[in-house]
């Protein structure tokens, strides 16, 4: 789980204060929340990346100012989304933009002689259940998937940094995440 | 505010699909915590009040005619007008202050900062600048005393 937020206020107002070393706790804390929030738009990955640059930017800038420091990470996901809508609206640089879930595994690892049959066979089975993955969520709902991005970011978000990111209601997103889940289960199955 | 339910197998183990296969490149990990250098203590923050990519109802009524995107920052009694142009990976800048005033403006983007004059009627011109976020810090020239001020990150 992202940090609680008494820990996150508290970095905030030292990183305020000039504490490089809260600042980099925060920025480990929350990146895979940013970088989850701006990979759900379709966007290109240099667009990604100025998303992701600028969101952290902006906390620079607003540290001393931001109105709840405890709820840092809901600032930064609302953050990351205006910013990756802003950047769908001006793709100027529009790269076609790859789909966010065609993400390649990349190549298998050459195995040296000395790696065990046994492990390579793992391992294949392993991209194999990842590849099943990732097809059966390529084909779910964009909204869908932005969603899921958002609940399985690394460290999972709180109810209200998920909330935040995906800009709904409280009520629904605990159904629409159940709905979600329930499509995922049946591609897979 | 009440907590999810717990996650499931489910939604762990897609956490690790993706942490696997789309983790955050640590090069932006590291950009991230390097953004803390840009911190800036001793000027005053000039909020972005107008994009035209988001407010473009607006502008097609108070202006016409313009070639790129055009961002409007205000601090106090001092407004920043910026066109920004270019496709690609490269960006022009044309900038006004206002009220019209001379002055320094450093033009932060990436990882540098190229500085411009702003003239008697507070134009000034930047680029070309790779695309990317970028931030302003003006030093105006006429007030003595005043504050520099430096423009909210956007990214172009």
């Amino acid at each position: 789980m992202t940090m609680d937020p008494e820990e996150a206020g508290r970095l905030v107002r030292a990183a305020a204060a000039g504490d490089s070393a809260a600042w980099e706790a925060i920025v480990e804390n929350f990146s895979g929340l940013v970088w989850a929030v701006a990979r759900g738009y379709g966007l290109g990955p240099a667009d990604v990346a100025d998303v992701f640059q600028t969101t952290w930017l902006r906390l620079v800038e607003h540290l001393d100012r931001i109105a709840s420091p405890e709820r840092v990470g809901a600032w930064l996901a609302t953050t990351a989304r205006r910013e990756s809508l802003r950047m769908v609206r001006g793709s100027a640089r529009a790269v076609p933009a790859e789909h966010t879930t065609l993400v390649s595994l990349g190549q298998v690892d050459e195995h040296t002689p000395e790696q065990a049959v046994l492990d390579t066979e793992q391992a294949m089975l392993d991209s194999e259940r990842d590849r099943q993955m990732l097809r059966a969520f390529a084909d779910l709902s964009a909204r869908c998937q932005q969603l899921l991005r958002v609940l399985t970011a690394t460290p999972p978000p709180s109810y209200a940094e998920a909330a935040a990111a995906l800009d709904m209601p409280v009520g629904s997103l605990g159904p629409t995440r159940a709905r979600c889940l329930g499509q995922l289960r049946e591609m897979l199955s | 505010m009440p907590d999810l339910p717990p996650h499931t197998d489910l939604e762990d183990e897609l956490r690790r699909v993706l942490a696997r296969t789309d983790p955050v490149p640590p090069g932006l990990v590291e950009a991230g915590i390097g953004a803390f250098a840009w911190r800036t203590i001793d000027a005053d923050l000039a909020e972005l009040v107008f994009d035209s990519l988001t407010d473009q109802d607006e502008a097609a009524l108070v202006r016409g005619g313009q070639q790129g995107r055009l961002l409007s920052f205000r601090a106090g009694t001092l407004t920043i007008e910026v066109e920004v142009t270019g496709t690609g990976p490269s960006r022009r800048l044309m900038g006004q202050l206002m009220p019209p005033q001379r002055g320094g403006v450093d033009v932060r983007h990436g990882d540098s900062t190229t500085t411009v004059e702003a003239d008697e009627l507070g134009r000034f011109s930047a680029g070309p600048l790779p695309a990317g976020p970028v931030s302003l810090r003006c030093r105006p020239g006429s007030a003595p005393g005043q504050p520099a001020i430096v423009t909210e990150w956007v990214s172009i």
